[in-house]
């Protein structure tokens, strides 16, 4: 079985061979490559070839086109810090949306138009090229909280929530509305499965994330299967509180944190779901030793049965020995079905 | 007489508006400034602690903090013609390379709350405007925040930077989700705390005040 295969066959309840091994790897890919984050960050083709690499390294079962939250938000005008070797981020002080009358009169980027999206559309070609059939490629879109967050400014967001609910409405449904077609860009491309990133979602407690993020991550959710790709949500963050609602969304891979114990999804979420996750990214993984790291992962792995992915609570830190990430290959690899 | 618990559950909800009206009618009843700030100091550690355990989250901690914010500055020249000063002055900000702020300004916040004033130097904060503004300010109190684990090693700079220059001996504290004590320990920091409520205890502890009146 090849790395496409094993995930796919464990996502559609058929037989596998052993535990499929998706870790995020951003920085730890590019340290990897020897190239510096920035240009990871801007190039399609350094970041294809980084993912190449580093999946080749340690057998992981896929590639990956995710690189920093700021791709969208960019192509939307917003303003953008460049650093030399960390991934860009945001500058809140000039939201895009800091005046949020402007939603009204801001046009949808096209995905295709040129800008930082169409990078990773080629992200998703190339990989798709290079890794051929041997492993699944991922795509990757934000959710409508981190989205929205990255529009408005995240401090402003979290005020909306009481202020202005029904400007809270109207930017998600714009934000689901630009995903989606990145979404379908992506998987045109050749993604087989969407990430949908929603790391501001741990943010709000379950009454809110009920109300104003869970809609509107459902029909992202729905609208990616209606494209024929699969979904892995990743909220990173504590999770605990939302792990019921965020069950009902229907997503093919739940990734959780390392605050969110996999016992508790598996509670929560029911014996179907797949779960990926969850040893902690730095004090375990990076911090740790092979040792260690097998241990924490046996732990996670009995923790959430066997519809299970191994991999870390979130990005795999830059600066992991990479005996630490060889450990988890050998667990994947250990695991007899 | 205004019911100044009434007022702290209107901190509580974060309900600016009612927050707002029975601060203005506690001071237009001559109520005591003192009596009126405790109530609100307190209801902040109250967010605090739901905080803490996951009761409330960080929307919730916001809209508390502004409904205290603005009620104080209803308070504000009472306060100051009453001689009541803050306890202590403290500077934060989050470290070099770092834009993460929510943590910081839930720190600042809740520092605020407790009667501490504070200098929000912002994110993204060099070694060398941390010491100037602690030259400036001649702070009781340091917060460095850090979300990242790239951005830890300025924490330690930052440290280095303020001890080396040996600016009035302030407490240096610590904090952001990859931080931990030992880290504190290490760089020679003088506490870590790792949420906003435990940030005011190690605030009190550190600069011998006393507890929330609550
Ligand atoms: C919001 C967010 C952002 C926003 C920040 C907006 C803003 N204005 O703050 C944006 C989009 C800009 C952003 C950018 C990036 N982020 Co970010 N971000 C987050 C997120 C979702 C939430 C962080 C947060 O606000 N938590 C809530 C607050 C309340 O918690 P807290 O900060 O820990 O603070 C509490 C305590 O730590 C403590 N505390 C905090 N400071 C202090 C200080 C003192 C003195 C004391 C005593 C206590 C104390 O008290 C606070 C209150 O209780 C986290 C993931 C998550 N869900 O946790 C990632 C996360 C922190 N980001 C991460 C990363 C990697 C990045 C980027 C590098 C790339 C990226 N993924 O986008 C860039 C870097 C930009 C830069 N140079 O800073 C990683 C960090 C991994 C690591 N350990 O290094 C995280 C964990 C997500 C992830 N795994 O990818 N991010």
């Amino acid at each position: 079985m090849n790395g496409r295969e094993r995930v796919l066959a464990l996502l559609d309840g058929q037989p596998i061979d052993h535990l499929p091994l998706m870790p995020i790897t951003m920085m730890f890919a590019a340290d990897t490559a020897g190239v510096p984050y920035g240009r990871y960050a801007l190039d399609h083709r350094v970041l294809a070839d980084a993912q190449c690499r580093t999946a080749a390294q340690y057998d992981f079962d896929y590639v990956s086109c995710i690189s920093d939250p700021a791709r969208e938000a960019a192509d939307c005008g917003a303003k953008v810090v460049w650093f030399d070797d960390q991934p860009p981020a945001l500058d809140e002080v000039d939201a895009l949306l800091a005046d949020k009358s402007r939603l009204r009169r801001l046009a949808r980027p096209d995905p295709q138009a040129g800008g930082r999206m169409t990078d990773r559309v080629q992200a998703a070609a190339l990989l798709r090229e290079r890794a051929g059939a041997e492993r699944l490629v991922e795509g990757w879109i934000e959710g409508p909280c981190a989205q929205g967050a990255d529009l408005r400014g995240i401090n402003t967001l979290m005020l909306d929530f009481y202020d202005d609910p029904g400007f809270v409405h109207e930017l998600f449904a714009w934000v689901i509305d630009m995903e989606l077609r990145f979404a379908r860009a992506q998987i045109e491309a050749g993604a087989d499965l969407i990430g949908i990133g929603d790391a501001a979602a741990s943010l709000v407690g379950p009454h809110l994330y009920d109300a104003f993020v869970l809609p509107y991550e459902k029909r992202l959710v729905d609208g990616v299967h209606e494209m024929g790709a699969r979904v892995r949500l990743h909220i990173c963050g504590n999770t605990r509180p939302l792990l019921t609602s965020m069950g009902t969304l229907g997503a093919d891979i739940v990734d959780l944190d390392y605050p969110a114990p996999l016992d508790e999804a598996r509670q929560a979420m029911g014996p179907r779901q797949v779960l990926l996750g969850n040893i902690d990214p730095v004090r375990v993984l990076r911090d740790g030793t092979p040792e260690s790291v097998t241990a924490a992962i046996a732990a996670c792995h009995a923790a959430a049965g066997d519809r299970y992915i191994v991999g870390a609570g979130c990005e795999v830190p830059r600066g992991t020995p990479p005996e630490n990430v060889q450990a988890l290959t050998r667990y994947a690899q250990s695991t007899r079905f | 007489m205004i019911d100044l618990a009434q007022l702290g559950a209107a901190v509580e909800r974060g309900d600016r508006d009612s927050a707002r009206s029975l601060t203005q009618a506690a001071i237009d009843a001559g109520q005591a400034p003192q009596e009126i700030l405790d109530a609100m100091v307190g209801a902040m550690g109250v967010v605090g602690r739901r905080f803490q355990a996951h009761e409330v989250f960080v929307p919730e901690m916001l809209i508390a903090a502004r409904a205290m914010k603005e009620s104080i500055a209803l308070l504000e020249p009472l306060l100051v013609q009453a001689g009541i000063r803050p306890v202590a002055r403290a500077i934060i900000g989050t470290v070099e390379g770092d834009l993460h702020d929510i943590g910081k300004n839930l720190v600042a916040m809740m520092w605020r709350s407790a009667n501490i004033e504070v200098i929000d130097l912002g994110a993204n904060v060099s070694p060398q405007r941390f010491l100037d503004a602690a030259r400036q300010h001649e702070p009781h109190l340091v917060g460095l925040s850090a979300l990242l684990t790239t951005t830890m090693p300025a924490i330690r700079r930052t440290v280095e930077t303020l001890r080396q220059a040996g600016v009035a001996a302030p407490r240096i504290v610590i904090g952001g989700a990859p931080v931990t004590l030992q880290y504190a320990r290490e760089i020679g920091a003088d506490g870590y705390a790792p949420d906003a409520a435990s940030a005011v205890d190690l605030a009190r502890q550190l600069l011998g005040l006393q507890g929330s009146p609550s």
